[in-house]
């Protein structure tokens, strides 16, 4: 008798009929919205996890391939029979360790001390690998080689971050990264363009400002100035300009810094005016190859460079004047483009008409173009 | 330097006969359900899901083949060198091989006979990239 109750009561709870559908969406609902309540972050830090994942295994393939891309040009230009795998990988795991700046007195020169060790490193090592290759190919797999570790790096980084997350399943972690992680794959993509481009020699978006100068001086004298630096003497509208840039058509930056201060200690700052051309970053919804003018000194890096021609240029209180190429990150680092390329015939009108408009005929101008010059010559 | 394109992906003929057939099978027997429902008022809730899951599958399978391959920043673009001469108005536009570079010399101009040199290196630019 009470088995028959218990089993009309639980019959009426449930609904009958036609009501059994909506009673079940109404009971998957309410599982989903508890479910929801208590284990939502943990849910969504697993599908975000996920996601780093597919990016993290992206990296990796664009970090691998790099490396191959790396060791075979190495073993094709240096012909050798010795496997330069080992080596490779151990530039890989190259590590810089800056110097101290808890007291920044005298940093300037310990930072270029540093640079100078490592670039000759960095080329030593090429030189062990390839040891017929000429100055150009030297520069080039040098520049290789830097691609190559910071792809590296990029990977080591993303990956240490996804397993400290996984780990400790901080959401926070977890979230910064998965935010970062758009900028980081197109710094990525960015390193796998300058590979590509450095195996082959092949000029960059970054070179532009040395273009300009390349055209300038094409067919003049030249003189080495500073490390890796070429200078010419140019008329240019009724002026005696200086026209340097790095050495190329290798893959080299120089020390523009130096030049710039070399020539001014020279004429003991008898220049009427500085112009640096250089690219320089646009932002979303500038157009690429456009061209900007400003003032002061537009030289990238860590600084070295900047502080020179800075500390010098107020020492004898010279105009220092900026042309700036527009260019999207990715754009600087891949080969040339024609909107580049039509900037520097601009970036070119814009010198001509800053020097008539700010200095007088016969005086003394520098013009200094600044980029890392792979596959331009002077 | 030594980079080769990579291949294009491959599809296999049985896969894609698989999946139709997947696909032509679950939309038949949803229409099942629907017509038994209609005639005889029973939905028929276990073959419904299984029809539409079978549908999401085969649909997802067939975005899947149709994805292009996973690129990585390392695809060769089309790049070109113009060799102009210095002196008459000679221009001649080829692909760019290992070696050119900027005011590289090339050669004579075939016109004057004058110096030729290498004026530009240029990527050609992709329509996503315009």
């Amino acid at each position: 008798m009470s088995m028959e109750m218990s089993s009309s009561i639980v019959q009426s709870l449930l609904p009958q009929g036609a009501d059994l559908l909506g009673w079940i969406s109404q009971l998957i609902f309410w599982i989903i919205f508890i479910i929801f309540m208590f284990y939502g972050q943990r849910i969504q830090t697993t599908i975000t996890l996920r996601e780093i994942e597919s990016s993290l295994f992206r990296l990796k393939l664009i970090r691998d391939r790099g490396r191959t891309i790396a060791i075979s040009t190495i073993k094709e230009i240096g012909k050798s029979t010795e496997d330069p795998t080992a080596r490779v990988d151990r530039v890989l795991e190259h590590i810089d360790i800056w110097p101290v700046s808890l007291d920044p007195a005298g940093i300037i020169g310990r930072l270029e001390h540093l640079i100078d060790v490592r670039e000759l490193r960095f080329k030593d090592e090429v030189k062990l690998m390839v040891p017929q290759a000429d100055e150009t190919q030297i520069n080039n797999l040098t520049n290789v080689l830097e691609a190559t570790l910071g792809l590296n790096q990029l990977y080591k980084i993303v990956r240490h971050y996804y397993l400290l997350g996984k780990k400790t399943l901080s959401f926070y972690v977890i979230m910064q990264l998965q935010m970062i992680l758009p900028l980081v794959m197109k710094e990525s993509e960015a390193y796998a363009s300058y590979l590509r481009a450095s195996t082959v020699g092949q000029p960059i978006g970054d070179g532009v400002g040395a273009l300009v100068a390349a055209k300038l001086m094409y067919g003049r004298d030249k003189r080495k100035v500073a490390k890796d630096i070429v200078v010419s003497e140019v008329p240019l509208e009724g002026r005696t300009t200086y026209v340097l840039k790095a050495e190329g058509p290798g893959a080299n930056g120089g020390k523009p810094g130096e030049a710039i201060k070399q020539i001014l200690e020279e004429k003991e700052g008898k220049i009427a005016l500085v112009i640096v051309v250089d690219a320089a970053q646009k932002l979303e919804g500038e157009k690429t190859g456009e061209v900007a003018e400003g003032v002061g000194v537009a030289i990238g890096g860590l600084g070295v460079d900047k502080y020179k021609v800075e500390e010098t240029a107020a020492k004898y209180k010279v105009p220092v004047h900026a042309v700036l190429i527009k260019e999207d990150t990715e754009d600087v680092v891949s080969t040339m483009k024609k909107t580049i390329f039509d900037g520097a015939e601009a970036a070119t009108e814009k010198i001509k008409r800053l020097i008539r408009e700010n200095t007088k005929e016969g005086d003394s101008v520098i013009i200094a173009g600044i980029g890392i010059t792979m596959g331009i010559a002077q | 330097m030594s980079e080769t394109p990579s291949p294009a992906r491959k599809v296999s003929y049985f896969l894609i006969a698989a999946i139709s057939t997947m696909l032509v099978l679950s939309i038949v027997m949803l229409y099942q359900v629907f017509d038994t429902y209609r005639k005889g008022g029973f939905l028929d809730l276990l073959s419904m899901t299984i029809s539409i899951s079978a549908i999401a599958l085969s649909s997802y399978m067939f975005i899947q083949m149709t994805r292009k391959p996973l690129k990585l920043g390392f695809e060769i673009p089309k790049v070109s060198t113009t060799i102009q001469c210095t002196n008459c108005d000679y221009n001649n536009i080829r692909d760019f091989q290992t070696g050119d570079y900027v005011l590289k010399e090339a050669g004579p101009c075939p016109k004057c006979n004058n110096k030729a040199i290498i004026s530009s290196i240029l990527r050609e630019v992709t329509e996503k990239e315009k």
